[in-house]
């Protein structure tokens, strides 16, 4: 089995009293788009800041690409190939959609002319080409989601985590977007997604980690993590368990 | 339309070389040389304000500091141009030291530590003898208009287009603007804030300081009441507020306008002085309200992308950014 791009590795985050994320494990491999999913306050976006590198774990390790990158700053991961997206929307909101996109090109791109093309080539993938003028601020909500993708992009990622880009989104544009990921996968990108929307998450994810309280209580393949009773209780409440 | 503005802005510059051909007296030329100090001090402002969203309060200090190394080091037998050039990289080196700490800071927090600064410096000049204490020092005069008129428009011409390239053209003021809009946002994009707001700040001072060794020499005395008080910084927000925050432009046209509103003034209606502060603070707290991009954002009538945001921080949703 090849090498796991990201191991994370009995990783604990606390919030003064409050374990956020409680001595959790789990692989990704390259290749792989895993899902992580758990009930409102289980701990995905905060495992995601540690695997970007907005906070540094309390206890334990994030290798990616074999290498210890606990603590170290985002930019810092974004230059190595991580690239995230934020669940809460933020456009630079002054700039506009190719200015926004620009931003993050210049990582692999430092010229500016270079930056621009490379920037164009993204928001023709993302479908955000003809709006490239418009301020970030006046995107729609799906329109917004989309930037966010494109900016992620931007930066070539090779491992990329995606949080909720679906949510909000009408059936339409769902569709379109679970396209986009799995074209991405196509090109090669690893990606690890939070996702509120079942029907989403089952039919992209190659596999399955769910958090609950912090802590992983499940992982494996969709189908399986379906049926397994500490995840329906998790979901569902122990009485119908 | 970006390139028109900059043969405009070169034009304007090829314009100003010949003012001192055409202008003969001596009061006049004064006031131009001072025009065009203040464009070059609210241009340095607007990096940090404009492009970067910091409102630098302690902007006087590094006008001052650059005016007290100019005359410390002349008065030790140093040239002009080697001692203003010191003085621009003292300034750079505070610039550093002051940026680490406060530069964390967002908002009123940065502007009133910055302000502190500045309080601090300024009293420091008051108490040390190498600066003369509350007496200040005298520089070797040299009484020659028109050199200070070049060597205004010089400083401040580099300035100008320096800040043209880094800012309009090269990533730099690209970057500046996505930090500006979200620094958390702007981290996972690769760039570093801390880094980048340091240069800018930096950027910001060395201007700043040179200027304040020109005009050190220019009046042959400072203290620090003039030098370190807080009408540099007062005065070059204003400016820059007036006549549009995160251009190049805008704060030139402020600059000038509100330069020249304060020249007439003063020059016939001085014994109304304390006027003079009540209408330009009415002027300020009215453009604020109604041009909220300046007059030249105004007279440009600008589409949404490029204009500049406001100062103040916009109300981001934050909500659940922390936790999922």
């Amino acid at each position: 089995m090849a090498e796991p791009i990201l191991s994370v590795e009995g990783v604990s985050k606390a919030f003064g009293g409050l374990m956020a994320v409680s001595d959790v494990s789990f692989q990704v491999r390259p290749g792989e788009i895993v899902g992580l999913i758990g009930p409102n306050g289980a701990g995905k976006t905060t495992l995601f800041n540690l695997v970007s590198g907005y906070y540094a774990p309390t206890r334990g390790r994030v290798i990616f690409q074999g290498r210890d990158v606990s603590g170290k700053p985002p930019f810092a991961l974004a230059a190595r190939g991580v690239g995230r997206t934020f669940q809460v929307v933020k456009p630079f909101a002054g700039l506009s959609v190719l200015e926004n996109v620009v931003v993050a090109a210049f990582l692999r791109h430092p010229r500016r002319a270079d930056a621009e093309r490379h920037a164009w080539t993204v928001l023709e993938t993302t479908g955000l080409a003809d709006r490239a003028h418009e301020a970030a601020a006046s995107l729609t909500l799906a329109g917004r989601k989309r930037l966010e993708v494109s900016k992620a992009l931007a930066l070539e990622p090779t491992f990329l985590l995606l949080d909720e880009v679906v949510a909000g989104l009408n059936p339409t544009e769902v569709d379109r977007t679970i396209e986009l990921i799995l074209a991405l996968r196509a090109r090669g990108i690893t990606i690890l997604i939070v996702e509120h929307i079942m029907r989403v998450i089952m039919r992209i994810s190659d596999r399955l980690v769910v958090l609950n309280f912090g802590e992983k209580i499940a992982e494996g393949p969709p189908a399986e993590v379906a049926a397994n009773p500490a995840v329906i209780e998790a979901y569902l409440g122990e009485a119908q368990a | 339309m970006r390139d028109r503005r900059l043969v405009g802005s070169l034009a304007v510059f090829a314009a100003l070389l010949l003012v001192p051909a055409a202008v003969h007296d001596t009061f006049l030329l004064r006031v131009c040389t001072e025009a065009i100090m203040w464009i070059g001090l609210a241009v340095a402002f607007d990096v940090l304000a404009g492009y970067t969203g910091y409102l630098n309060f302690g902007h006087s200090a590094f006008f001052g500091i650059g005016g007290y190394a100019t005359a410390i080091l002349m008065a030790r037998g140093w040239g002009f141009a080697p001692a203003a050039a010191a003085g621009g990289v003292v300034a750079g080196v505070g610039a550093i030291v002051a940026g680490l700490p406060t530069l964390r800071l967002r908002g009123a927090y940065f502007a009133i530590a910055t302000w502190a600064l500045a309080r601090g410096v300024q009293q420091l000049a008051l108490m040390m003898t190498l600066t003369g204490g509350p007496d200040g020092i005298r520089l070797p005069p040299f009484l020659q208009p028109r050199f200070f008129y070049y060597v205004m428009l010089g400083v401040v011409g580099a300035t100008f287009f320096l800040l043209w390239f880094l800012l309009e053209r090269a990533p730099f003021g690209l970057k500046l603007k996505a930090i500006r809009e979200d620094e958390q946002g702007a981290k996972a994009l690769g760039l570093d804030p801390t880094r980048l707001k340091i240069q800018a700040f930096v950027l910001s001072a060395i201007p700043t300081a040179v200027l304040g060794g020109v005009f050190a020499y220019w009046v042959t005395f400072i203290d620090p009441a003039s030098a370190l008080g807080d009408l540099v910084s007062d005065q070059a927000l204003v400016m820059v507020v007036f006549g549009g925050m995160g251009t190049l432009i805008g704060p030139v046209v402020g600059a000038v306008l509100i330069f020249a509103f304060k020249t007439v003034f003063w020059a016939y209606l001085s014994e109304y002085e304390v006027l003079y502060v009540i209408i330009l603070g009415a002027a300020i707290a009215a453009s604020v309200v109604f041009l909220p991009d300046g007059v030249l954002g105004q007279l440009l009538h600008r589409r949404g992308p490029t204009r500049p945001a406001t100062p103040a921080p916009r109300p981001v949703p934050a909500a659940g950014k922390a936790e999922g």
